[in-house]
C-alpha cells in the first residue's frame, strides 16, 4: 500500500511537472525574473548613470529580501554603453537575444535611448522609464516614460512667470544647438500665446567659458526674468557673471535638468535667489514618510551613495515598475505588465503627484514646482504646477 | 603550403565570427566588420605613409550622414550608390585635410586631424535642419538591387561583402607601385623624392584613400546601427581606431583585422564590468603594447620564426 502511494505520488509529481507551463514568458521562471539595461558607467553621463543604478539596485535588493514579487526574485544584468548609441544598440540586442531578459529598466540619454526604441518596439520588449525628457517617445506601446517633457516644463515656467508673477519682459540665454533652440522656440510660442514677445535672446556656444557679453546684454535689456537653457558649466558661469556685475533686477531661471545641486556647487555659492523648476522633493531634507523610507533603503543597501535626485529617480521608478509587476499577477507576461501598468490610477506615492497611466498615456509625471535657491539649497516657492486643458493648475505639495 | 595557410586563416576568421555571434549577437559581428574596414583604411595612412590621423571618427560620421541622407532623400540610388557617395564625400574631405597636412609633420598632423573630428561633430549639430542635431536621425533600411535589407542577417552579407572587397583591395594595393610608394614615404621624404615619386601627390592620395574606406564604413555603420547622432562619433572612437591599427601592427593589413576584432570584442565583453570597463580596457591595451610592441602581426611573425627554429 505504502509503495503504491509512493508511485502514485511520484507519477503525479512527474505529470504535474510536465503539465506545468514551461517558461510562460521570456526571462520569467518559477522563482525569478531577469531584467536588464544598458547604462552610462563611463562617458559624460557617468555620474547620473551610476547613481540611477544605485537607486535601482537598492530597491530591488529590498524587494528581494522581502520575498520578491509573487515569489519571484528579480535578477539583473547591466551593461555599459558609455553614452554611445552604437554600444547601446549592441547591449540591448545582447540583453534581448542572448541573455533573454524580460524587460529593460531605465536607460539614459537622448542618443542611447532613441537608438534602441525602434528595436525594442519591434521585439515587443517593454522599455521602462528611460531617463530623458524628449516628447518624441510619446505614444509608443512598449515604452513608459518618466518625468515631465522639456516642452511642458518650459510651458509651466513661462505661464507661472506671466500669470502668477505678472512678469512681462522675459528673455533667454540658450545653448546654440538643437537643445537650446528647443527651449527658445517653446518660450517664443508660449509668450506669443500671451500676446508677449521674447525681450532678449542671447546664444552661448557649447562649452563656452566666457559669457560676459551675453550677460551684459541681458542686463541692458532690463528684463524681469531670464531663462537659462544651458548645461551646468556655462550655466554656472552665467550665475557668476551676473553676481559680478550685480544683476539684481532680473530673476535668473534654470531650465530643464539644470535644476540640480551640482550646478549650484559649480557656481560657487553665487546662485542665491535663482529660480528653477524642480521635479523632485529635496532628496536630502524632505521628511515625508515616503522620502524617509527612500533614504533608509538607500542607506541600508547602497551605503556608499548619498541621497540625490538621480538615485531617487532610480529608486522611485523601480518602485513603480514593481507595482506594475505586482498588479500583473502570478502569470507574468510582457503584455500583462503593459496592461497592469496601464491600469494604474491615482497611485499615491508620497514622492511625486499621484501617478495615472492608461492606454495611450504612458507618462508618469507631468508636473513640477518652482524653487528658489536659499542658503545653497532649493526651497519650494510654489505648489505642484501642471498644464490641464491648456491651463496652468496648481496643487499643494 | 601557402594555400593551406590561407585556408586555415579564413577558417579561423570564420570561426571567430561564429563565436562572437553566438556569445554577443550578429549585431556585434556587423559592427566588428565595419571597424575592420576603418582600421584597414586607417592603416593605409598610418601604417604605410606614417601619418597619424586622430580624427577618423569624423570621416566615419561624414560617411554615415551622407549615406543616411541619400537613403532618405534619394532612396532609388540604393545601398551601393549611397555607399559610393559616402566614400566619395569623405575622400573629398580627406583631400581637403591632406593638402594642408602636407606642410605638417608627425604629431602636428595628429593635432590637425583631431581638430577635424571635433569640427565634424560641431558641423552636424549646426546643420540640424538636415541632421536632426543632437537628437540624431533614424536611418532607413538600405536596399540592395531593389531588395530591402531589414534584418541583421541581411545587413551582415552586405557588410561582409564590402569588408572582404576592402581587405582584398588593400592587400593588392600594398603590393603595387602605390603601396611601395607609401612605404617609401614612411621611411624618408627625401629618399622618396630622389626616386622620382611625388611626395605631395602620394601623401594626398593616402589621405583620400583612407578617408574613402572610412566613409564607406560610415555608410555601413549607419545601416547597421539604424540611428546616428553626433554622440556616436566621439574623440574616443577616433582613438580606438588608432589603437586598433597600432595593436594590430603598423603596415599589416592582417594585423588591422585582428586589431579591430580584438578591440571591438573586448569592448563588448567588458561592458558587463560596468564601472571597471574603461579601466580594464585601457589596462588590457597597455599590457598588449608592452608585450607586443610591434603589434599582433610582429608578435605573430616572431612566433612563427621561433616555431621554425
Amino acid at each position: 500500500m505504502r509503495r503504491t502511494t509512493w508511485w502514485l505520488a511520484t507519477l503525479a509529481a512527474v505529470l504535474l511537472g510536465v503539465a506545468a507551463p514551461a517558461a510562460a514568458e521570456v526571462g520569467v521562471t518559477a522563482d525569478r525574473i531577469l531584467i536588464g539595461t544598458s547604462q552610462s558607467f563611463s562617458g559624460p553621463l557617468v555620474f547620473p548613470g551610476t547613481e540611477e543604478i544605485a537607486g535601482i539596485e537598492a530597491y530591488l535588493e529590498y524587494v528581494n529580501q522581502s520575498g520578491g514579487i509573487h515569489g519571484r526574485k528579480i535578477e539583473w544584468k547591466w551593461y555599459d554603453d558609455g553614452y554611445k548609441p552604437q554600444d547601446a544598440v549592441a547591449n540591448m540586442k545582447r540583453l534581448v537575444e542572448q541573455d533573454q531578459v524580460f524587460c529593460i529598466l531605465i536607460n539614459q540619454g537622448t542618443s542611447p535611448v532613441m537608438a534602441v526604441v525602434p528595436y525594442l518596439e519591434q521585439k515587443k520588449v517593454p522599455l521602462m522609464f528611460p531617463f530623458q525628457g524628449s516628447s518624441r517617445l510619446h505614444g509608443k506601446k512598449y515604452v513608459f516614460t518618466s518625468f515631465t517633457y522639456y516642452d511642458t516644463q518650459t510651458q509651466i515656467v513661462t505661464r507661472w512667470l506671466v500669470e502668477k508673477k505678472g512678469f512681462k519682459r522675459i528673455g533667454i540665454i540658450y545653448q546654440d544647438d538643437a537643445y537650446g533652440k528647443f527651449f527658445l522656440n517653446t518660450l517664443k510660442k508660449e509668450l506669443e500665446a500671451k500676446g508677449l514677445k521674447i525681450a532678449a535672446a542671447e546664444s552661448v556656444k557649447r562649452g563656452a567659458t566666457d559669457v560676459a557679453p551675453q550677460v551684459a546684454k541681458i542686463a541692458q535689456a532690463g528684463l524681469d526674468a531670464c531663462l537659462l537653457a544651458l548645461v551646468p558649466g556655462p550655466g554656472a558661469q552665467v550665475l557668476k557673471e551676473a553676481a559680478k556685475i550685480g544683476l539684481k533686477k532680473t530673476k535668473l531661471i534654470s531650465s530643464g535638468p539644470l535644476t540640480d545641486e551640482k550646478f549650484l556647487i559649480l557656481s560657487g555659492g553665487v546662485g542665491e535667489g535663482v529660480w528653477g523648476l524642480s521635479l523632485w522633493p529635496d532628496p536630502v531634507r524632505d521628511d515625508s514618510p515616503a522620502m524617509q523610507e527612500y533614504r533608509k533603503i538607500l542607506k541600508k543597501y547602497r551605503p556608499g551613495h548619498e541621497p540625490n535626485r538621480y538615485n531617487l529617480y532610480g529608486y522611485f521608478y523601480t518602485k513603480l515598475f514593481c507595482e506594475g509587476l505586482k498588479r500583473a499577477g502570478k502569470d507574468l507576461t510582457r503584455e500583462k505588465l503593459i496592461q497592469a501598468l496601464e491600469s494604474i490610477q491615482n497611485w499615491e506615492n508620497g514622492i511625486i503627484p499621484a501617478v495615472s497611466f492608461g492606454p495611450g498615456d504612458h507618462q508618469a509625471q507631468d508636473q513640477g514646482f518652482m524653487v528658489e535657491v536659499q542658503g545653497g539649497r532649493f526651497v519650494p516657492v510654489s505648489g505642484w504646477l501642471g498644464i490641464r486643458d491648456g491651463k496652468l493648475v496648481e496643487s499643494p505639495l | 603550403m601557402r594555400t593551406v595557410r590561407k585556408i586555415a586563416m579564413w577558417a579561423g576568421a570564420a570561426a571567430v565570427l561564429w563565436v562572437v555571434k553566438a556569445s554577443l549577437g550578429l549585431f556585434v559581428v556587423n559592427l566588428l566588420l565595419v571597424y575592420v574596414i576603418v582600421a584597414v583604411g586607417l592603416n593605409l595612412l598610418m601604417g604605410f605613409t606614417g601619418q597619424i590621423s586622430a580624427g577618423h571618427a569624423g570621416f566615419l560620421a561624414v560617411g554615415a550622414y551622407v549615406a543616411a541622407l541619400v537613403g532618405t532623400h534619394a532612396p532609388q540610388v540604393g545601398a551601393v550608390g549611397a555607399l559610393i557617395a559616402a566614400g566619395a564625400a569623405a575622400a573629398l574631405l580627406g583631400v581637403a585635410i591632406g593638402l594642408p597636412a602636407l606642410r605638417l609633420a608627425g604629431f602636428y598632423i595628429a593635432m590637425a586631424t583631431l581638430a577635424f573630428g571635433v569640427v565634424v561633430t560641431e558641423a552636424i549639430l549646426q546643420m540640424d535642419v538636415w541632421t536632426g542635431g543632437a537628437d540624431g536621425m533614424y536611418v532607413l533600411a538600405p536596399s540592395l538591387f531593389g531588395f530591402p535589407l531589414d534584418s541583421d542577417t541581411q545587413k551582415f552579407w552586405l557588410v561582409l561583402g564590402t569588408a572582404v572587397l576592402a581587405v582584398w583591395t588593400a592587400q593588392n594595393l600594398a603590393g603595387s607601385k602605390v603601396g611601395r610608394a607609401f612605404l617609401a614615404l614612411r621611411e624618408s621624404d627625401v629618399a622618396t623624392e630622389t626616386l622620382g615619386i611625388s611626395t605631395a601627390a602620394y601623401r594626398t592620395l593616402a589621405f583620400a584613400l583612407s578617408a574613402f574606406y572610412t566613409g564607406v564604413a560610415g555608410g555601413l555603420f549607419a545601416y547597421v546601427v539604424s540611428y546616428i547622432s553626433p554622440d556616436a562619433f566621439s574623440i574616443e572612437l577616433s582613438i580606438d581606431f588608432v589603437a586598433m591599427v597600432i595593436l594590430g601592427g603598423m603596415g599589416s593589413i592582417g594585423g588591422s583585422i585582428v586589431g579591430a576584432a580584438l578591440l571591438t570584442v573586448l569592448n563588448q565583453y567588458l561592458a558587463v564590468l560596468q564601472d571597471f570597463k574603461a579601466l580594464i580596457f585601457g589596462l588590457a591595451v597597455v599590457v598588449c603594447m608592452i608585450l607586443m610592441p610591434g603589434g599582433v602581426s610582429a608578435a605573430w611573425k616572431a612566433a612563427l620564426e621561433r616555431f621554425r627554429g
